[in-house]
């Protein structure tokens, strides 16, 4: 059975969190929701994903400070930014710490799921740790 | 001859007592004397009289001008001194030949009606300076000329002095008849004496009053502080009406004594009322600032029932009349008022009644001319409306990036939904049931961008303020919806409490909302340097002692350095690096221009608090 791969959105908005779960079901991939940072953190303890797409202004934790704690640990999962956040300064931060793209919301299907394909192909599923 | 008593003057010094009397009662006194020459013959003079006053108005000396008269000798005619009259009863022949048809024809009530309106009608023609200072209140003789004798005449004796014109139209020797009236107020016990002109002129009378004025001590002040009332209202520096609305007060009398209280209501049915106020309240008197507001060559250009200043504003009379008619002593409103030259001005419009109890029955109106002001009141207005829409412009420029997000989040579930939905249409059984969700989904995401957009273009564009009821409660609410972002990426708490029950206020939503979002920024930036856990903004609302509809905004920021806190609502004063300092000065204005006040404190327990206070909404008039 071929492995599907599993993606992680992390968004505080629940529309946009229904909309793009169902988007990435519809292209075949497996998809896990989670409204914060911090939900994200404890999901990943238990279990592997093998991308993130996240928001970055998000309340608690947000996500510049998501990256840089997967950064800190090193994980090989490829992080793909969606959001709206116009600010250059963090783009270049967010892009420094690796992750693999900065999506400007609203995205295209095509221009997500071609990012999501570019940065699963090139990176190994993360092992959590 | 010097230092003679004048009684020695005299050959019958009692013939003159009632002369000297009237002098010192009136202050002018006109007639002829007899006089003793020095060698003791008698001679007859026409003498003028004017008694002075020293400064505190006590009589002082008399002056007296004489020239020998040249008619037969004789007592001092009493006509000469009396107040006399020239009618014209032409216009009245009509209610002339009703009184004269046959004695069965008008009786009773009927025959009084008739004699009011044949007083009514007759015209004065000329009258002396006598009668003009005795009834014609300021107007002098010139103004008296033409009006109705009864708008002078008391009104007591109206129908005595009727009678005697109708006896004596009817005397075929023109000898004239006569009549002593009880006092009346003017003079004691008078004699009206009243005969024809002659045959060469028809309809015209003479009538003379004889009498000594009534009051021997008070008349004399009363006519010196008359004289300087009135030369205090003739200069007054407002434009001041008198209007004689006598009549108008007997009617009201008459309707409540018949039971009518709702007297709105009774003008509503009966709306010829106001217009017989209009049409038949006289203005008795205006001053010189009244001409100048109104035009006209003259104070008899002004001198017609009152109508004329209603013209541009026919409900405020209405309101006159029930503001009398509810015993009120004075109201004033702003309405408009058209020149004689056509022009439309703006006055600040009031009305003084008459007391109860007094006799004399004077209105007076004043108007001010407020038209300036109101357009300096309109430019400043538009000067605020702009400069607050500048800060709510540079206030959303701080919540660009929010904003931004607020709107892409609907946008981009938009996007993906209908993407989603074509991907599952493609396939080669289409899931209907997911398309429809999707569907949904997509109305529900436009939905809310089309209410953030709105809520943001009413902040952006650039509207006149209007004055509408409003729930301070759903302002603030909304209010607290566009710095949400600002809030929850920042983790402050913001604990709000809303007073039940808050009586509604009235102003612009949008400037209100820019008063508290403007607040809430200033809040937001108060505690973001704080640590998490700290970062707190209260917000309640409240009534106060006075009745007034409160907003407290409270931060647990450092507080506002005590050397600001008199200069924060201070135009560009600012202690942003960006800032142009003009965000609460607009915020006070904005209260202001409500009705209200905002106040910036440090409360004891830290922080800073922001108190705006707006006043409830009165009940609909």
């Amino acid at each position: 059975m071929p492995h599907v791969p599993t993606v992680a959105i992390v968004d505080d908005d629940e529309a946009v969190r229904e909309a793009l779960g169902d988007l990435l079901m519809v292209s075949g991939l497996a998809c896990h929701c989670f409204e914060s940072a911090a939900d994200f953190l404890a999901a990943r303890r238990s279990r592997r994903f093998d991308c993130l797409v996240t928001d970055i202004r998000m309340p608690g934790m947000n996500g510049i400070e998501l990256i840089e704690r997967l950064h800190d640990e090193r994980a090989r999962m490829p992080v793909v930014v969606l959001s709206s956040v116009l600010d250059e300064q963090t783009r270049m931060r967010a892009l420094a710490l690796g992750a693999r793209a900065w999506l400007a919301k609203p995205v295209t299907d095509a221009h997500l799921l071609g990012a999501l394909a570019s940065a699963m192909g090139s990176a190994g599923p993360d092992t959590g740790r | 001859m010097r230092g003679a008593d004048v009684a020695r003057l005299s050959p019958a010094p009692e013939d003159e007592a009632h002369a000297w009397s009237q002098l010192m009662q009136e202050g002018v006194w006109e007639g002829r004397v007899r006089r003793l020459t020095r060698d003791g013959d008698v001679r007859v003079v026409e003498t003028r009289r004017h008694l002075r006053y020293d400064a505190s108005g006590a009589p002082r000396d008399v002056v007296e001008y004489a020239r020998a008269g040249n008619r037969p000798d004789g007592p001092v005619p009493d006509r000469l001194m009396a107040a006399s009259w020239e009618i014209d009863v032409a216009p009245a022949a009509e209610i002339l030949s009703l009184i004269a048809a046959p004695a069965d024809g008008a009786q009773g009530s009927e025959r009084d009606a008739l004699y009011r309106r044949l007083v009514q009608t007759a015209r004065i023609v000329e009258v002396n300076e006598r009668t003009a200072r005795l009834v014609g209140g300021n107007r002098g003789r010139a103004l008296m000329a033409g009006q109705s004798v009864a708008a002078f005449w008391p009104v007591e004796s109206r129908a005595i002095l009727a009678e005697l014109i109708v006896e004596a139209l009817r005397d075929s020797n023109g000898g004239g008849c006569q009549r002593r009236l009880t006092s009346d107020g003017i003079l004691r016990d008078p004699l009206v004496t009243v005969w024809r002109a002659g045959d060469d002129r028809p309809g015209r009378l003479f009538v003379t009053v004889n009498g000594a004025a009534d009051d021997d001590r008070s008349y004399l002040f009363l006519r010196a502080s008359e004289a300087r009332y009135r030369k205090l209202i003739h200069y007054m520096p407002v434009a001041l009406w008198q209007v004689d609305a006598s009549h108008m007060g007997k009617i009201y009398a008459e309707l409540r004594s018949r039971g009518v209280t709702d007297f709105e209501r009774y003008l509503d049915d009966h709306p010829e009322l106001v217009e017989l106020a209009a049409t038949s309240v006289p203005v008795t008197d205006v001053n010189r600032c009244a001409i100048e507001l109104i035009g006209g060559a003259g104070v008899q250009d002004l001198i017609r029932p009152v109508g004329y200043l209603f013209t541009e504003s026919p409900a405020s009379l209405r309101r006159v009349m029930i503001g009398r008619f509810s015993g009120r002593r004075n109201y004033s409103e702003f309405m408009k008022v058209r020149t004689l030259d056509g022009r439309v001005l703006d006055v600040r419009f009031s009305v003084t009644y008459p007391e109860p109890l007094i006799e004399l029955d004077t209105t007076i109106f004043s108007l001010e001319d407020v038209t300036e002001r109101l357009r300096m009141e309109t430019q400043l207005r538009q000067l605020q409306a702009d400069f607050s829409h500048a800060a709510r412009v540079s206030m959303l420029g701080e919540l660009t990036s929010s904003i931004a997000h607020e709107v892409n989040q609907p946008l981009a579930a938009i996007m993906t939904n209908a993407e989603t939905s074509l991907r599952w249409l493609a396939r080669d059984e289409p899931d209907i049931g997911k398309v429809a969700q999707l569907t949904a989904r997509i109305a529900a995401g436009a939905r809310r961008a089309d209410d953030i957009v709105r809520r943001i273009r009413g902040m952006a564009v650039k509207q006149a303020p209007e004055a509408v009821p409003l729930a301070l409660n759903e302002v603030v609410q909304e209010s607290l919806l566009f710095v949400r972002h600002e809030i929850e990426t920042r983790a402050i708490r913001v604990a709000t409490t809303y007073a039940r029950g808050l009586p509604p206020i009235v102003g612009d939503r949008i400037q209100l909302q820019q008063v508290i979002v403007n607040l809430l920024i200033n809040a937001v930036q108060a505690v973001e340097g704080l640590g998490e856990a700290e970062r707190e903004i209260l917000v309640a609302t409240a009534t106060d002692a006075a009745g007034g509809v409160v907003f407290t905004l409270r931060d647990s920021g450092p507080g506002i350095a005590p050397e600001h806190l008199d200069h924060i609502f201070d135009g560009f004063f600012t202690t942003k690096a960006q800032g142009m300092g003009i965000g609460l000065a607009i915020c006070q204005s904005i209260v202001a221009a409500h009705g209200g006040e905002v106040s910036a404190s440090n409360p004891s327990g830290g922080g800073a608090e922001f108190r705006v206070v707006l006043p409830r909404a009165r009940p609909a008039a």
